[in-house]
């Protein structure tokens, strides 16, 4: 157990004083060599993931689970789709697929979004005390801001707008980066001195006895 | 149920149906209205504008089946405006289909490239293609490039392209256009290329996290932003090349008039229940 956490604790300080001081090319090199590692493990993870769920529905559709008639759908359009892609992944029949199917399905998705926020919005986004209200201008006005055609009919939506964004937004966001770059700072020394173990694979911290 | 309930309890498909006219009337029947130009899209213009002819920039394609309609004609209309100034482009992607989204835009702005500006493959813009490993795969993508990358989109040995001679790594590019659609992926350019390699960069991101960006144009780390199909269209107009964006940016004015319309309506109805006894 100890080894892979002093083997994270070591390839990560080497990144870390990679990125603030300059290194000799022995240890660049070595750098750039783990960093392609990264891009390696990434793309088998892809295809591991892609089994992982490929055997999950292959055992709903075996022991018949609930739903598991979707399962089916999944694999028939798996089988498909990876089998033209594996076969020539500029053939038509594939790109036909993915033109036709796959990319008015993603956009339709996004698209409706529209529509819930929209009635989401008129139930939802009422003055109903101080707080709500405050909100609801500020989105009234950024959204004004942010149509094209708000800064013609309403001008002082512009500044008021841009002010929003830039300053209490602006600095709610930034508060929240520096919050998150703190967080993961202590998060990393955490995994280099081995209280953080879920990257090896182990849910929970063992704790001290 | 009084006619105040119904209303304020509108049902939904009415508004559906009513967003649904508002959106598509507009693309059916093109009404061109005037548009102010934001400041962050004039800055990304304008930075992107400035970069000296001849330069290489390096493009993060991000646009997905979902996001290309927002993103896509700017970036279609951004690799003509490079390629008119003989800038020559490197792309690249850190997801599989927003690569062969990349594809799709190179197509569309090489069939409106006027006559006789240069756009051959390899020699004015190569498409690197899918690079595995989010922020750790950019970082790696920006060190060495050969490390991650042996061939380019279509197969071409990185070797057998020219303009890949004198590239390896993110130093090598004046600049940096990130179109992140809503990857979330901009402040990868920002922590791994801008800061270590000091290469100036903007970017393009979905309407809804313009404001996550603002503390880096703020700071300077990223100059401007092109935001949502506004900030492509008004790059559409900015090059005097209107297209798509532009109409959906029309329809954009009649969606959002109707969403500040229903909002309001819906306040005013409220205060009257209220004001009532109603218990809404």
């Amino acid at each position: 157990m100890q080894i892979p956490i002093i083997l994270t604790a070591i390839i990560g300080i080497l990144m870390i004083i990679e990125f603030f001081f300059p290194m000799p090319t022995a240890m660049t090199s070595l750098n750039v060599t783990l960093r392609s590692f990264v891009t390696i493990i990434s793309a088998a993870a892809l295809i591991l993931g892609t089994l992982v769920l490929t055997i999950y529905h292959g055992k709903k559709v075996g022991t018949k689970s609930s739903e598991w008639y979707y399962s089916i759908i999944y694999i028939a359009a798996f089988v498909i789709t990876a089998g033209l892609g594996v076969i020539n992944v500029r053939d038509t029949t594939f790109l036909w697929i993915y033109n036709n199917m796959t990319s008015p399905i993603g956009a339709a998705l996004y698209s409706l979004t529209a529509f819930y926020i929209t009635s989401a919005a008129y139930r939802v986004l009422r003055a109903r005390n101080w707080n709500s209200a405050v909100l609801l201008v500020c989105a009234l006005i950024v959204l004004l801001m942010l149509i094209p055609v708000g800064a013609i009919l309403f001008p002082p939506v512009v500044p008021i707008g841009t002010w929003i964004r830039s300053i209490p937004s602006g600095a709610g966001f930034r508060g929240m980066i520096i919050g998150t770059s703190l967080g993961i700072m202590g998060l990393g020394v955490r995994v280099f001195t081995g209280r953080q173990k879920e990257h090896l694979g182990i849910r929970e911290e063992r704790r001290k006895e | 149920m009084s006619l105040m309930d119904k209303l304020l309890d509108l049902d939904q498909r009415i508004i559906y149906a009513m967003l649904f006219i508002a959106l598509a009337f507009p693309i059916l029947h093109p009404i061109v209205l005037p548009m102010d130009i934001q400041a962050y899209s004039q800055e990304s213009f304008d930075f992107a504008d400035s970069i000296p002819d001849g330069s290489v920039v390096l493009i993060e394609g991000g646009l997905t089946a979902a996001t290309y309609p927002q993103g896509g004609p700017g970036l279609e209309v951004q690799i003509v405006h490079m390629l008119r100034k003989d800038v020559k482009l490197v792309f690249f992607s850190i997801g599989t289909e927003t690569a062969a989204w990349t594809v799709t835009a190179i197509n569309n702005a090489l069939a409106r490239l006027p006559a006789g500006v240069a756009a051959e493959n390899g020699v004015n813009w190569v498409h690197m293609g899918y690079v595995p490993g989010g922020e750790s795969g950019t970082a790696a993508f920006a060190n060495d490039i050969r490390s991650v990358k042996s061939e380019d989109h279509f197969g071409t040995p990185i070797d057998q392209i020219p303009l890949m001679n004198d590239i390896n790594m993110a130093s090598d590019f004046a600049a940096v256009f990130w179109w992140g659609g809503s990857e979330g992926s901009i402040p990868y350019g920002v922590r791994q290329i801008v800061t270590p390699f000091g290469v100036p960069m903007t970017g393009m991101c979905t309407t809804n996290e313009v404001p996550n960006y603002s503390p880096y144009i703020n700071s300077g780390q990223l100059h401007g932003i092109i935001g949502g199909v506004r900030g492509s269209a008004e790059y559409e107009y900015l090059m005097s090349m209107p297209g798509l964006a532009l109409g959906q940016a029309m329809a954009t004015n009649f969606g959002g008039l109707l969403w500040a319309f229903l909002v309001v309506l819906g306040n005013v109805l409220y205060f009257i229940a209220r004001r009532e006894g109603g218990n809404k």
